[in-house]
């Protein structure tokens, strides 16, 4: 019966997004503390894990949903910015960090209002 | 929060001569309150013949799975395991639901037990 | 101690480096005109040279690898002293040619601008994960 209440497609797609964000916000933070680091390369959600997640949103399964796990690579469209290979360039990571910080509070809200849906629907009344 | 101890799954504590309400559907409307959808369609495909008690019995260790497991997340945490934050936020909030699902489920029980008893035979 | 906040550690190694690399900056700058030190000679520019990525950041399973971010060391610029004509300063050599420090402003400028920069992108990723955080913690709670 729980498992009913919470394996719902909507939901779990929502977790995995609010786990690919967070991973993502250690991933820029990474690269952004090795930004004079030499012959560092940038790292990012990685294209099969993307890819995983649109596919399994899309159909809608929640097994495949459960099973998604997040995963970074090094993200080797990245050009080195300077001599010594360095791949990461500012002005995008802070951009990136932009995008993610309002995912974030997205993907957030949206698991917090299923939440307190479920608990209105239980209790009859406003959390 | 403090954790919440585990739940004694023995059906008498929660309300006495359960077996005497066996609905013939497997819903769990009573007084005209319907609980949310999904669980309505998991609890009927429960094979035929299977009592509402054992129902309610499983229903009761899930909740405390589902509180151990947000107990264990919240330990890591603490002891300074690298669990996210908000796996820990939302295995809390998950016990919770379910723990006013369990509680409402036995109010609604009782309510409607109390209704039975108080009509004229 | 709980990690709370999530990946910043190396956020607040590269703001000690970065607090390092700007105080051997100032430094530099401040000692841009001293030809006569301590020991007796022009000052001696110094740089700051950080860690190379030994290896990638990214482990096999897809997590994070968190090598600590240091400095490996500061070390002394030891290219030579510029040589300057002034027969009248005391510290003039036998030729009249002064040995200033080999300190190039424009360089230290330049060198003063990217630290900061990289500085306040650090401290931007800080404030972005403990507003994520009060975020997370608010889930649930209407």
């Amino acid at each position: 019966m729980i498992e009913a209440l919470f394996n719902q497609p909507n939901y779990l797609a929502a977790n995995k997004a609010l786990d690919a964000v967070v991973l993502r916000q250690q991933a820029i933070a990474n690269n952004i503390a090795n930004l004079e680091t030499p012959g560092y390369k940038r790292v990012d959600l990685a294209p099969s894990f993307e890819a995983a997640l649109e596919q399994a949103t899309a159909s809608g399964d929640p097994q495949q949903l459960a099973a998604l796990k997040p995963s970074l690579a090094v993200d080797t469209s990245a050009v080195p910015g300077s001599l010594d290979g360095n791949t990461v360039h500012l002005e995008n990571e802070l951009m990136q960090m932009n995008q993610n910080s309002v995912a974030h509070s997205f993907e957030t809200q949206l698991v917090s209002g299923m939440l307190q849906r479920m608990q209105m629907a239980i209790t009859g009344k406003d959390a | 929060m403090t954790p919440i101890p585990a739940i004694n799954p023995n059906l008498s504590s929660i309300m006495p001569n359960v077996d005497m309400m066996t609905p013939e559907s497997g819903s769990l409307s009573t007084n005209g309150i319907q609980m949310p959808s999904e669980l309505a369609q998991a609890s009927s495909v429960q094979p035929p013949g299977d009592s509402f008690s054992s129902m309610l019995g499983q229903l009761v260790s899930d909740v405390n799975n589902q509180q151990a497991v947000s107990a264990q997340t919240v330990s890591a945490l603490q002891s300074g395991q690298s669990v996210p934050l908000h796996h820990a936020v939302i295995a809390m909030e998950e016990a919770n639901v379910s723990f006013q699902l369990m509680v409402e489920v036995r109010n609604r029980l009782l309510d409607s037990y109390q209704e039975i008893m108080r009509m004229q035979v | 101690m709980i990690q709370i906040i999530s990946g910043i550690q190396n956020a607040s190694a590269a703001l000690d480096a970065e607090q390092t690399r700007l105080d051997v900056i100032s430094q530099n700058i401040a000692n841009a005109n001293t030809t006569h030190g301590v020991d007796g000679k022009p000052y001696q520019r110094q740089l700051v040279v950080f860690e190379s990525a030994l290896q990638q950041a990214v482990n096999s399973d897809g997590s994070l690898q968190m090598p600590p971010l240091q400095i490996a060391k500061i070390e002394k610029d030891t290219s030579p002293p510029i040589q300057i004509y002034d027969p009248g300063n005391p510290d003039a050599d036998g030729n009249g040619l002064v040995s200033m420090p080999n300190v190039n402003i424009n360089e230290e400028m330049a060198d003063l601008v990217s630290a900061s920069r990289a500085y306040e992108a650090n401290l931007a990723v800080v404030k972005n994960s403990h507003s994520m955080a009060m975020e997370t913690l608010a889930i649930g709670k209407g």
